[in-house]
């Protein structure tokens, strides 16, 4: 129980400190520590697979790509107070997270933290994900694939929208032929 | 109480080994760099150079530790540490030999024993990319964020066509345990003949992930000075070898665990030394291929991750399950 307490502690505490914090990458940091004392809940609560997918797809790759984004736009820039647009938007927000933490704590204190019955030996394991994911719930695995693709597909479709106006004889034209940009190559190279 | 005692000695033991390979692997690569360049590389220090390393350990820990004045005090002395301990930190679940019975107690090679193992280590190895970024991020100079920047865009491409190339290995053993991935090459012959491609695949990737030549882009010196370490010094910087280094040795203990049986080979040497005999000589690959090959160009690099790489070992992946499940 002790160590549920203290990681607990710290992910909370990273978790507060991401909105706390000025510097963006400071923020970025303190969601990984979040996400990690988070795998180690999983971990704690024998889902091995969740926990290890936690660290491998959220702190591994979906972080990486937030610091890609966040180093490269606030390289070089001053840390200054951005203007608030909504005016007391602080204190709603700490206002109405204390009221739902309330409302959990008492759904909760009304259901009982304790499982019924010990999990199923070999539960969250790599073999009984899958027997649940590609058995039972097949059709919602494929349901979440489907709208995946969607998504991935729908990003391709909207940046190529600007492009797909120009027909193939002017992109022809504004772009020098192969040749030729060798040639201006060989001819910028000749003093 | 004897099996925490043991996972300590272990643990020391492993930290040891790696310590030394890191000191050992770089002064086989410069003298073996000299030798491909036709030069003798560093032998002044002790019987052929053997006590390079050391020599090298002390200039680097009596060095001063600088620090750019921009730069981020916190961020810019943990990254080095966040690289280094990712490194080591994936050792964990490789098995480095068969177990071994010493005082009538069953000693297994590795420091924990997880039926999840491979996906621990790609867990550990993603967390080594924090180090770089962030120590580019940290510097506050162009060059190092250039580098950071880079490694992040590197690694993230590769590590998909690197965990889909593992994909086929784990359904030839029905299992993602690394020492259950040994013994069922034991019983099924080793998987580099039926996984050929995942085995090339996997190769290439994992000279991309430790940022090595022809894939050391991050850190290309004709154009950002030194990447993503151009401002650190002494200790720090050494961190960033160490991490290099002992990813090196990692990747090429999973490579050997996965696709060249692990610490398997004929009984007239112990199963140890089989497995070290393995990683050396796909060491002594990674630092061929770096006297060899230049650098890739950074979009021929990008299209060659997402266009061949990744296609390509999907393309198995499918294979090899239709072969699996019996519709082949």
């Amino acid at each position: 129980m002790f160590g549920f307490y203290l990681v607990g502690l710290v992910a909370v505490a990273a978790a507060v400190g991401v909105v706390a914090v000025r510097q963006p990458v400071h923020s970025a940091i303190l969601l990984i520590i979040n996400i990690l004392a988070l795998a180690v809940l999983y971990l704690m609560l024998s889902a091995e697979f969740l926990a290890v997918a936690q660290v491998i797809v959220y702190a591994g790759a979906i972080m990486v790509l937030f610091l890609f984004v966040i180093t490269l736009l606030t390289a070089g820039k001053e840390e200054q107070e951005a203007p608030e647009i909504l005016s007391g938007q602080r204190w709603w927000a700490g206002g109405l997270s204390v009221a739902i933490g309330i409302v959990l704590i008492l759904v909760l204190g009304q259901a009982g933290t304790r499982p019924e019955a010990a999990p199923a030996p070999g539960l969250g394991t790599l073999q009984d994900l899958g027997q649940a994911l590609w058995g039972n719930g097949f059709l919602y695995l494929l349901a979440v694939g489907m709208m995946l693709l969607t998504a991935s597909l729908g990003v391709l479709v909207l940046n190529r929208a600007v492009r797909a106006n120009r027909t193939a004889e002017e992109v022809r034209a504004s772009a020098p032929s192969e040749e030729e940009a060798r040639k201006a190559v060989k001819g910028g190279g000749t003093p | 109480m004897i099996q925490i005692i043991l996972l300590i000695v272990k643990i020391i033991l492993l930290i040891a080994i790696l310590m030394g390979g890191f000191a050992y692997t770089m002064l086989l690569e410069r003298r073996l760099l000299g030798f491909f360049q036709l030069r003798l590389g560093p032998n002044r220090v002790g019987p052929g150079g053997l006590l390079q390393p050391i020599a090298d350990a002390i200039k680097m820990m009596l060095k001063e530790d600088l620090m750019p004045a921009q730069a981020d005090p916190v961020v810019y002395r943990i990254a080095p540490v966040i690289s280094a301990f990712a490194a080591l930190a994936v050792d964990a679940v490789i098995p480095f030999g068969a177990p071994v019975h010493v005082f009538g107690t069953t000693v297994n090679l590795d420091i924990a024993n997880p039926s999840i193992g491979l996906l621990i280590a790609f867990a550990f190895s993603s967390l080594g990319i924090y180090g770089i970024v962030l120590g580019g991020w940290a510097s506050q100079n162009k060059y190092s964020l250039l580098g950071g920047i880079r490694a992040t865009a590197q690694i993230i491409s590769y590590e998909l066509a690197m965990g889909l190339s593992v994909m086929g290995v784990l359904m030839l053993a029905h299992t993602a345990n690394l020492e259950g991935i040994v013994l069922a090459q034991a019983r099924h012959g080793w998987f580099w003949l039926p996984q050929i491609v995942p085995l090339l695949v996997f190769f290439v990737t994992m000279v991309a992930e430790t940022n090595r030549t022809p894939f050391d882009l991050p850190e290309a010196e004709s154009e950002l000075v030194a990447g993503y370490h151009t401002e650190y010094s002494g200790m720090r910087f050494a961190l960033y070898y160490v991490a290099e280094y002992i990813n090196m040795i990692t990747v090429s203990g999973l490579w050997v665990t996965l696709f060249f049986g692990g610490w398997l080979g004929p009984s007239f040497l112990p199963p140890i030394i089989w497995f070290f005999i393995k990683v050396g000589i796909v060491i002594f690959l990674f630092i061929w291929i770096r006297a060899t090959l230049p650098r890739f160009r950074y979009d021929k690099l990008m299209s060659f991750g997402w266009k061949v790489l990744l296609p390509v070992s999907f393309l198995y992946v499918l294979g090899t399950a239709a072969f699996v499940s019996g519709v082949l």
